[in-house]
Parts: structure tokens; C-alpha cells; sequence
């Protein structure tokens, strides 16, 4: 464990440092496995929040995608872990959803309202960030998926691509309908409230 | 109101996804076109806004939430985890079996050159125009033989069959409706489990 943990120091950014954490882990080092899984958390439950709308079913696919990652370690490297992960994160969520059609509960991401010294300013704001990600409910599945990871996690058109397996014309047309799209919804938004 | 065909090159030009010289011809439609503008500008602000909000952490609980349900998970003993896995392999293995049974159909029988024909009589008094088949009567008909799988489907070929029998169904009882009356020709072939009924309606028949 203490080895362990030094090598993690020592990784840090290096791909080269986290193939030794990689191949702990594969060696069914349970304390290299909870290291990989703190590296890549933010990645799947922040893509997978984004995707399925709430944090319940966002952790639930989270769990579900780091069980498949524990499974599949001896087929990937530190390399390619990180387009695997959007890969399967997307695909859980997707399945998820298939599974539950339906009203999906969405959070307004409550926990995320600003705090200012003025409550009226802090409450517009809790609005817009509110109404923002309430705009992702009216993109389809793949807009919503090629938007998030080209706009929120910062894949280029390339990388969102290969994640979702489809072309770079399609993903860069799936982009800019979801982008239009969320702005109509926002402006309509707008519009009923003056 | 903006332009249609420019909005969706002006979506793409928000969020950096044009090259250079597409870039460039937004641009300067953009110089041109004040709906263009606004709209290039309110999808900046948006996307900004968005990026503000999905880069903010969730509660570090959440986090170890997630990472505690999975470590608990791993912790089982292999057979209790393995139990979903198995779940999912038998639900696959069915799937598996079902297409299996659907292709292990049993294969084409051929179509003989010359089919029995055995045709009942109508179950009602004949006319001159719907007329049952007599005995030792040659009848031409098309058959397209049935596709064996892999092989390319065959055309439509014309077949001799020949009225092996005419059949005299008991008398009929009269219809109590004013209905067109029922025909049915029974056509036998050569592999006993392959029989075809024909069931016709002689409209506006005399009677």
C-alpha cells in the first residue's frame, strides 16, 4: 500500500506512472483500483450527471461503468482509458434510459447555486444555471451525449467521433442542432417569464 | 429573424468548431447580419454558462458514494457477483437459442413437376362461371419455388397440376344471409405435410 501510494505521487500526470497503477490494479490490487477510480470519478459521474439529468441515476451508471472497468482492465492502457470511459459512460446512461422510458427526474442542481451577497442576484443566477442545464432535457439522446462531451467535457469533434462511434460530419451536425435547439429553449424560456 | 441557411455554420462558429476559412466567411456575415450577431452571441454566452456550471464539483460524498457502492460490490465473494454476469449470459444464451431455432427450420421441399390436385366441390349449387375442376382435368398454375437458404430465390416457374379427385361435401345448408357463397379447392402435394387450401367467394353468381 505504501509502495502504492508513493507510485501515485510519483504518477501524477505521467501515463507512464499510472501503467504501474494500471497493472496493480489488473493484479487485483483493490487500493490501485479505488486510485484509478478517483482519477477518472469526475470524468464518468460528471459526464454521466450531465447525461442522464440526476445524480441517483448518474451514480447508479457511474457504479455500473467502473464494475465494467474492473472487468476489462487487462484490455486497456492508460492510453486509451480515458475514451473508454466516455464510451461505456455514454452507453450505460443510454441503456439506462432505454430501459426506463419516461419522465426522468431532473435535477435543477441546487447544491450548485451561486452565493452572492445579494439574494435576488444569487436567486437569478440559481435560475439561469437551473434553466441551462434544464435545456439539455430537450436535446435527443445523441445531441445531448455530442454536446456534453464536445461542449462540457472539452473532447475535440475528432475525440466525440470515436466516442460515439460516428462520423465527424454527423457530430459536428448533432452539435449544432443541440446548440440551437438549447438556445431556442432558452430564449423561449426568457420570453414567457417578461 | 436570422438566416436559416447561416445558422447552423453560426452554431458551430460559437463553439470553435469551423476552420479557418469557414470561420472567416461567418465572420464576415456576421459584420453584415445583425440577427446573425445576436444569435452568435447569445449561443456564446450559453455555452459559457453551461461550461461554468458542469465544471463546478459535485460534493465530494457523491464521489465517494459511488466509489463505495463499488468497492462493496467487488468485495463479494466472485459467485455472488458473478450472478449478475450469469444474468446477463443466460439472457444472451435464450436470445442465442430463439435465432438458432428460427434459422434450424426444416429445409425447402422442392416442388414436384406434377402436383395431386384434389378439389371438393363448391358447397353450393355450381354456375357456369365459377366451375369446380373435374376429375383427370390439368390445371396450370404458378409456383415459385420456395428458397433454400443461401441459394439465390428462383423465378416463377409454370407447373401442370393434375384433379386426382373431386370431393362431394354433404348438402349444403342454405345460407341464412344474403353472403356470396364460399368455394374451396384443396390442392395436395407430393410431401403429405404440405397441403394448400384456396378459399374464393363467387360474387354475384346466379342462383
Amino acid at each position: 500500500m505504501k509502495v502504492l501510494a508513493l507510485a501515485t505521487v510519483e504518477a501524477g500526470d505521467q501515463p507512464e506512472g499510472w501503467d504501474s497503477v494500471l497493472a496493480a490494479a489488473r493484479a487485483g490490487d483493490r487500493a490501485a483500483f479505488d486510485l484509478l477510480m478517483r482519477r477518472h470519478e469526475r470524468l464518468v459521474l460528471g459526464t454521466a450527471y450531465r447525461l442522464a439529468g440526476n445524480l441517483e441515476d448518474a451514480q447508479d451508471a457511474s457504479q455500473e461503468v467502473f464494475l465494467r472497468l474492473y472487468r476489462n482492465l487487462a484490455k486497456l492502457d492508460s492510453g486509451n482509458l480515458a475514451a473508454w470511459l466516455y464510451r461505456v459512460t455514454v452507453n450505460v446512461c443510454h441503456d439506462a434510459r432505454r430501459r426506463r422510458p419516461g419522465t426522468v427526474p431532473v435535477d435543477d442542481a441546487p447544491e450548485l447555486a451561486a452565493a452572492g451577497d445579494d439574494p435576488q442576484q444569487s436567486a437569478d443566477e440559481a435560475e439561469r444555471r437551473a434553466l441551462l442545464l434544464r435545456s439539455l432535457r430537450v436535446l435527443s439522446e445523441k445531441e445531448r451525449a455530442a454536446l456534453v462531451l464536445r461542449d462540457l467535457e472539452g473532447l475535440s469533434t475528432a475525440e466525440v467521433a470515436g466516442v460515439l462511434g460516428s462520423s465527424v460530419g454527423t457530430v459536428r451536425s448533432q452539435i449544432s442542432k443541440a446548440r440551437l435547439k438549447m438556445r431556442d429553449f432558452v430564449e423561449r424560456y426568457s420570453r414567457r417569464r417578461l | 429573424m436570422s438566416c436559416a441557411i447561416w445558422e447552423e455554420r453560426v452554431a458551430l462558429f460559437a463553439g470553435g468548431d469551423l476552420g479557418t476559412a469557414e470561420a472567416a466567411g461567418v465572420e464576415r456575415h456576421l459584420s453584415q447580419c445583425a440577427a446573425c450577431n445576436a444569435l452568435a452571441a447569445d449561443l456564446r454566452v450559453e455555452l459559457d454558462g453551461l461550461r461554468q456550471v458542469h465544471a463546478e464539483p459535485l460534493a465530494a460524498e457523491h464521489y465517494a458514494a459511488v466509489r463505495g457502492r463499488v468497492l462493496a460490490e467487488l468485495a463479494k465473494p466472485p459467485r455472488q457477483r458473478a450472478a449478475r454476469a450469469w444474468a446477463w449470459a443466460a439472457a444472451l444464451a435464450a436470445a442465442a437459442a430463439a435465432v438458432l431455432v428460427v434459422m434450424m427450420k426444416p429445409a425447402a421441399v422442392p416442388v414436384p413437376d406434377v402436383l395431386r390436385l384434389v378439389a371438393s366441390a363448391p358447397a353450393v349449387e355450381r354456375s357456369r362461371a365459377q366451375r369446380a375442376p373435374r376429375k383427370g382435368a390439368v390445371i396450370s398454375t404458378h409456383v415459385r419455388r420456395r428458397r433454400v437458404r443461401g441459394a439465390v430465390p428462383s423465378a416463377i416457374e409454370e407447373r401442370k397440376l393434375e384433379v386426382a379427385e373431386v370431393v362431394t361435401p354433404p348438402a349444403p345448408v342454405p345460407p341464412a344471409v344474403e353472403d356470396p357463397p364460399v368455394r374451396m379447392v384443396q390442392l395436395a402435394t407430393d410431401d403429405p405435410n404440405v397441403v394448400i387450401y384456396w378459399l374464393f367467394e363467387a360474387k354475384g353468381e346466379e342462383r
